[in-house]
């Protein structure tokens, strides 16, 4: 579904009912910025397993990059929903703690693992 | 914009979903796992409702570029993290453990800033929904402070290392 609306387009931008949302191209930003992170987050892993590999912890190395490739896949398909789910017109763009507060212990956990790999290097 | 006026009379107050409670379906103490995990279920949803019942909707918009932020200064928690672990495996001195004195400090500082974010992102959206202006962060100022600080002492160890040896 577009999530600016049924046939909206770029000729459509300055005009909307009232009640309703006007188009707008922010549920697009918001899934590239959801894409971006996902891909950092994968980044991440590879530095942390390729570290635990250098420090001889292979098992750490193995869960963590697996661990970390699920999170980046999480990550990248709750900002594919926004598509989906978020966004539509003439419905309220709901925030998410929950989501963002699973994103901030999964950095968080990643910062640990990094630090338990560079004191172990 | 469907909700730009930022009325300073309309004060809605925090509406907190009394009816469920965390502790509201305590059994016998015999499944403690799956209560525990009821509970934190409950609990997320509680707190997400709390938030959505504070104030009044806002322009998706608003929540969408506020959303943005908290994952812009996720990244740069995720960069710091990543550039310690870089620093860690590539930095070669000849005094053994300097390199730590750069890589742990750049590693807690991104954890810091990944805590700071979602803090910041809750604190804006509740105020946007109750139409009161939005605090300045202390974010910025710590993330420059902390890059020139394990900048300035990456160059001092630089030098220590070379004098040393």
């Amino acid at each position: 579904m577009n999530p600016r609306g049924p046939g909206a387009s770029i000729g459509d931008a300055g005009t909307h009912e009232p009640g309703q949302n006007p188009p707008t191209l922010a549920p697009d930003r918001t899934t590239l910025a959801w894409t971006r992170s996902a891909l950092n987050v994968a980044g991440s892993g590879i530095l942390i397993a390729r570290a635990a590999f250098m420090a001889d912890l292979d098992a750490l190395g193995v869960a963590s990059a697996i661990a970390i490739a699920a999170i980046a896949l999480l990550t990248w398909r709750h900002g594919q929903r926004i598509d989906g789910d978020r966004g539509l017109q003439g419905s309220p763009a709901h925030h998410q703690p929950v989501a963002l507060r699973w994103l901030t212990a999964a950095t968080l956990l990643i910062g640990v693992v990094a630090i338990v790999v560079t004191v172990a290097i | 914009m469907s909700d730009s006026s930022f009325e300073t009379g309309a004060s809605p107050s925090e509406k907190p979903a009394a009816a469920e409670s965390p502790h509201a379906d305590l059994g016998d103490g015999s499944a403690g796992r799956g209560r525990e995990l009821r509970r934190r279920r409950l609990w997320g949803a509680w707190h997400e409702r709390r938030l959505e019942q504070t104030g009044s909707d806002l322009d998706p918009r608003f929540t969408f570029a506020n959303e943005r932020t908290f994952l812009a200064w996720n990244r740069t928690a995720l960069a710091l993290i990543a550039a310690g672990l870089a620093a860690a495996q590539f930095l070669k001195f000849n005094l053994h453990g300097l390199r730590l004195i750069i890589a742990v400090p750049l590693i807690v500082l991104g954890a810091v800033l990944a805590l700071a974010s979602y803090s910041h992102w809750e604190d804006s959206e509740r105020a946007m929904r109750l139409r009161q202006p939005l605090r300045y962060s202390w974010m910025p100022r710590v993330l420059s402070g902390g890059i020139v600080a394990i900048a300035l002492l990456g160059g001092i160890l630089a030098i220590i290392d070379r004098l040393a040896h």
